[in-house]
């Protein structure tokens, strides 16, 4: 099994390369020093919010958290009025980031306690979060930020964007050590491989459930504010594909819709793919559907891969 | 000419025999009772005819013509099984259950609902049913209607002969009674009725013969006027005839129980419930299917909430909230379905064998001892001699009797007060089920309170120091030593009065 | 039995009085006291202009796009689905039909190529959902980006505006008593659709397939042909409520049908329909349409900011799962 996650993430990096190829092969200028910070820099928003999705889905029980994007866009506004209103950057980021929590928790508790499916409850939450996000804003991009704020997502540390250095980094080392090596880490994979067997062996898996949505609301937020930071502008209505994209990095990183399987190092490097189809993309000047619509394919066509996958390694086994 | 006729049908499950051999006939106007403990190979015989299961040999003719049986063929022939849970439409109309895949239509698919009606009504109200229960949606109805509405889907879908598979063991005395006497009415209308049970006094109620299954081969077939209980009884339990050599556990026994219930109630399963447990001792729980003692035992094991009664862990009420605060507090439980409650089956031997000793493995924020967990799974393949090359490989490639090993383990290996093994040995070959036997008594003697819920009658008399005989979720027998046999035990646990 | 018959009897209801109070308190009966005060607010609120000729003409073709794809996705949805693709399906075949038009085409073919374009975008989804089985919501998710990226390939970049004004004039002008044609249509296929889901067999397999799948395939129902067959409809019906739509705004651009799916969603769950299956009617989605519309109307007469809309409708999808949460969580209680 471990070899086939290896073989898996090499794969992905080579994916990437060739994206790079193959852009270049349109646009020699963008192989430069630049371009590689620029997509870093979009794929790490996007890469936050697919490790959250990632843990979501390896919890099983039909986990999904739709709301992400929503999510993004509350926490940015709540970031945005707390500034524009005077209150000091740093203590509006962390309430932004409360906020984003918060909102994971409350879809943890209605899917854990109320046991109302992931998908109904953050569908509905989808709608609900970015209905309060345009209430809040009436509607309208927030801007007029204090200059220290912007430090979050416009510098750099030795010549490496400070958001991939000092936020995108740390989570993902954080979390690597718990998918590998801690109590929660495989509580997670072993609630999401067998909820029955999991909770008779004396895993609380409601509490490592609850546990998900709230960070996968957490991370959210993060990216929410680093996106703020970048543009100089919260925007009610943004995020709106982040649920699909983030999604994708996920199953394409080899996390199973099904539950149990999944990996912080591949979604991180499928993260690098799909930042590079961005950027790539954005740097021919393609219109930002594209996007959208290549990573629509890559979904389906990683989930059939999966599906196939699968029924190859049963066949062998 | 017999309808149902079964020559020398044997099928095997991995290394289990479920049917060795079958020969048996079911003829129209008659009920024809199959009688056996759990495991003997009854469900195995229905699911054959349901043709859910394809037998490895032997022949099966319907009305005269050799069958090759699928679930469609099957009912196109005229069969039809009245499982035990029905499987409905609860939110259709009680006609719409009926008629689901057979509907009466006009050209252009229209329903013809009120010809379904008429046509539904005489078997309705031959069942002493209100026609007025079709508008009825299904899942508003008690599971006894329930069956009742599949008996007439079954009549009205043209069954030539019904099987019913332990259909009065969730139900209450009264819609046992109608039940019986609709069967009494089928046997007049010239079908076959096969009927499965282990409750020896509705046998004779109903049943003009009967074939008794041991061990997935027949023992016996009889008109039931030429057999007594007592001989019917002492067939059942055959297998279990041999010579036990008697253990006589009073010397070990100390002192107060490890675990107790006093009036322990969940409903629905078990009422008033008391016993002792005793470390030391081996406790056996046998029960047949519907008795309650796997349901009574996961309310101590915190994963059913207990409606009244106490529970004593070394003489302290205990009140386990979940399975890990059961776990907690000392207590733990090997489930019996081993595929859907037991195996992560796609992770490796350790993720398998340490879920639940994660805890004693912890270290600083979390972190768990990684090198800890392998030293640990791999000590523990060796000390059960699991068969497989390293904590890394995955559970699924093992055969059953290793993956059961490795849950046996996960449970050794937990440092209990008190463990409960609901059927440790079920679908496992002889020899690591003497192993797993070994390994069980190996943790009695150490001084856990070991209970083995069971419903193989050999094993509880094989292992048992003690066994507790359940019926209808109550304690009906008590057993020690010398008081050990077959027959008190089983007549117990049917209910037969012998 | 005796309780049975009894609450049967509670249910047929005694005298006519009776029965109407018993009508004005089920999920219908509140939805339709809900509607009627909704548009008298909204009438009082904007000074009249709700029940104002033009106005209620708009409203009524608005009606009709809502109700004619909540047709299909009240299908899609019975059979434990769900469809957020649509808004993508309304712009590819709003893009690819549209050019059909402007260039002149016969608009009677162009309708066809309209509802083929839509009836093909609903088979994939069906398709990839029933029969590889990837879960609804991903297939969907992913099919709406990328039929929202056909639809910019289509147009390249370029707004299709020269609709021929036949066809405004058949749908939206063209009345039949105060009805225009469209939702003159979209009321003949609802009565259609009602009586093939309640009369029919294959209707009646729809609820089967949501009700109790293992059962269905047990019984012999073809259950991956009723569940492709759902994705299949609603792409057709979408691609009617696009025809509506065309013909009331003529212009075709990249974001056409963006969040329809909200809309239709909304108005479906609205209605009654379970998002679990199994569950719920044609016509409850109609009264959920009618509010959805009346909804999208009043934002604008009452010159609300638009982004009122998607909140209003979200807060509707948003108490309907919570609703249906409590109930379970009261169910579980009483057992």
């Amino acid at each position: 099994m471990s070899r086939l996650l290896s073989s898996r993430n090499a794969l992905l990096v080579l994916i990437s390369a060739v994206i790079w190829i193959a852009f270049a092969a349109v646009q020699p200028s963008i192989l430069s020093a630049t371009s590689l910070r620029s997509m870093v820099v979009l794929a790490v928003e996007v890469g936050v919010i697919a490790l959250g999705q990632t843990f979501v889905i390896i919890s099983g029980g039909g986990g999904i958290d739709l709301s992400v994007g929503s999510i993004f866009a509350l926490s940015s506004v709540t970031a945005g009025l707390l500034m524009t209103h005077g209150v000091a950057w740093p203590l509006a980021a962390l309430t932004a980031l409360l906020a984003g929590l918060g909102m994971g928790a409350l879809n943890g508790v209605v899917i854990v306690a109320l046991r109302i499916p992931p998908l109904m409850t953050t569908l509905a939450t989808l709608f609900g979060y970015s209905g309060v996000a345009l209430i809040l804003s009436g509607g309208v991009d927030i801007s007029g930020f204090p200059k220290g704020f912007f430090a979050i997502g416009q510098s750099r540390l030795l010549e490496i964007p400070v958001q991939f250095l000092l936020i995108y980094l740390p989570i993902l080392l954080i979390l690597l050590f718990v998918e590998r090596a801690s109590y929660f880490g495989r509580a997670l994979y072993l609630s999401g491989t067998n909820e029955t067997a999991a909770r008779l062996s004396g895993i609380e898996v409601g509490k490592i459930r609850f546990l998900v949505y709230a960070l996968s609301g957490l991370l959210s937020g993060v990216a929410g504010i680093v996106n703020a930071s970048r543009l100089t502008v919260a925007r009610p209505d943004a995020g709106g594909s982040a649920n699909l994209v983030s999604i994708t990095i996920a199953v394409l990183g080899g996390a199973n819709i099904f539950g149990g399987e999944g990996s912080v190092v591949g979604t991180a490097l499928a993260s690098l793919a799909i930042g590079s189809v961005t950027y790539g993309l954005s740097y021919v000047n393609a219109n930002p559907v594209f996007e959208g619509g290549i990573v629509g394919g890559i979904l389906i066509f990683s989930v059939l891969a999966q599906g196939l996958l699968g029924r190859l390694q049963r066949a062998r086994a | 000419m017999a309808f149902i006729e079964l020559r020398g049908v044997s099928k095997q499950f991995g290394g289990v025999r479920a049917l060795r051999g079958v020969d048996v006939a079911f003829e129209q106007g008659r009920v024809h009772a199959l009688l056996g403990e759990n495991g003997a190979g009854k469900s195995t015989l229905i699911k054959t005819l349901a043709g859910a299961v394809q037998p490895d040999s032997g022949e099966i003719t319907i009305a005269g013509q050799r069958a090759q049986l699928s679930p469609r063929s099957s009912k196109q022939l005229g069969i039809a099984v009245v499982y035990q849970e029905p499987m409905i439409y609860p939110h259709l109309s009680v006609l719409e259950n009926i008629f689901m895949g057979q509907e009466l239509v006009s050209p252009g698919g229209f329903l013809r609902r009120g010809e379904m009606a008429t046509r539904a009504t005489p078997t309705l109200t031959r069942l002493g049913l209100d026609p007025s229960i079709l508008e009825q949606p299904m899942g508003a109805l008690s599971i006894g209607y329930q069956q009742l509405v599949l008996i007439v889907q079954a009549l009205i879908q043209g069954a030539r002969a019904l099987i019913f598979d332990e259909p009065t063991s969730i139900l209450s005395k009264e819609e046992t009674d109608r039940l019986l006497g609709i069967l009494r009415g089928l046997r007049e209308s010239g079908h076959a009725v096969i009927y499965i049970t282990h409750r020896i006094e509705e046998v004779y109620q109903i049943a003009d013969e009967v074939t008794v299954l041991t061990d997935g081969a027949v023992v016996g077939h009889f008109p039931i006027a030429e057999i007594g209980s007592e001989q019917l009884l002492a067939l059942m339990s055959g297998a279990s005839k041999r010579d036990y050599q008697k253990r006589s556990s009073q010397g070990r026994v100390t002192g107060a129980p490890i675990l107790a219930a006093e009036h322990l109630c969940v409903p629905p399963y078990a009422q008033d419930l008391s016993w002792q447990i005793y470390a030391g001792e081996l406790t056996c729980v046998y029960g047949l299917v519907g008795s309650g003692r796997s349901e009574s035992f996961q309310a101590v094991f915190g994963h059913l909430r207990p409606a009244s009664g106490r529970i004593l862990l070394g003489g302290q009420p205990v009140a386990p909230r979940s399975p890990a605060h059961a776990i907690r507090l000392g207590i733990g439980y090997l489930p019996e379905d081993r595929k859907l409650q037991g195996i992560f089956a796609d992770k490796n031997l350790e993720f398998n064998q340490t879920a639940s000793v994660l805890r004693a493995f912890l270290q600083w924020l979390g972190k768990l001892d990684l090198r800890g967990l392998v030293r640990a799974t791999d000590q523990g393949m060796r000390e059960y001699g699991v068969k497989a090359k390293h904590p890394g490989v995955q559970i699924a490639l093992l055969s059953g009797g290793n993956q059961q090993k490795i849950l046996f383990t996960r449970w050794a290996k937990s440092k209990l007060k008190v463990l409960i093994l609901d059927e440790p040995t079920r679908g496992i070959d002889v020899g690591t089920k003497a192993e797993i036997h070994e390994f069980i008594r190996r943790l009695v003697d150490s001084g856990v309170g070991v209970v083995v819920i069971t419903s193989d009658l050999e094993e509880a008399l094989q292992i048992g120091d003690r066994i507790l005989v359940m019926r209808k979720g109550r304690i009906v027998e008590d057993l020690r030593g010398e008081a050990l046999n077959p027959e008190t035990i089983l007549s117990a646990a049917i209910g037969a009065r012998s | 039995m005796k309780s049975e018959r009894l609450r049967s009897a509670r249910r047929s209801g005694g005298s006519p009085g009776r029965r109407l109070g018993q009508f004005l308190l089920s999920r219908e009966g509140l939805l339709l006291i809900f509607l009627l005060l909704l548009g008298a607010a909204i009438d009082i609120a904007s000074s009249g202009s709700l029940l104002r000729f033009a106005n209620l003409n708009n409203l009524f073709v608005n009606v009709a796009v809502v109700a004619v794809a909540s047709i299909g996705m009240t299908l899609v949805i019975l059979t434990a689905g769900i469809d957020v693709s649509i808004g993508g399906i309304v712009g590819l075949s709003s893009a690819i039909a549209g050019q059909l038009l402007t260039n002149g085409t016969n608009v009677l073919l162009s309708l066809g190529v309209f509802l083929a374009v839509g009836l093909a975008l609903g088979l994939v989804n069906g398709i990839l959902v029933s029969y590889v089985r990837i879960p609804a919501i991903i297939t969907t998710l992913a099919t709406k980006s990328i039929f929202r990226m056909l639809v910019f390939l289509t147009l390249g970049g370029v707004w299709i505006s020269s609709i021929p004004f036949r066809l405004t004039n058949f749908f939206v002008l063209t009345r039949i008593w105060i009805l225009p044609v469209s939702l003159v249509l979209t009321l003949a296929l609802l009565i259609a659709a009602s009586v093939l889901m309640t009369h029919t067999r294959t209707g009646r397999w729809f609820y089967a397939v949501g009700d109790n799948e293992e059962a269905a395939r047990l019984s012999g129902i073809n259950v991956r042909l009723v569940k492709t067959s759902g994705y299949a409809l609603l792409g057709l019906l979408t691609a009617v409520a696009a025809i509506f739509s065309l013909a009331e705004s003529p212009l075709v651009q990249n974001n056409t049908g963006s969040g329809f799916e909200l809309t239709v969603i909304a108005a479906v769950i609205l209605g009654g329909t379970e998002l679990s299956g199994g569950r719920g009617t044609v016509l409850g989605s109609l009264i959920g349409a009618v509010i959805v519309a009346l909804v999208q109307d009043g934002v604008i007469l009452l010159h609300i900011q638009p982004f009122w809309n998607g909140v209003l409708l979200g807060a509707v999808i948003l108490a309907s799962v919570a609703s249906s949460g409590l109930r379970l969580l009261r169910q579980r209680g009483a057992r």
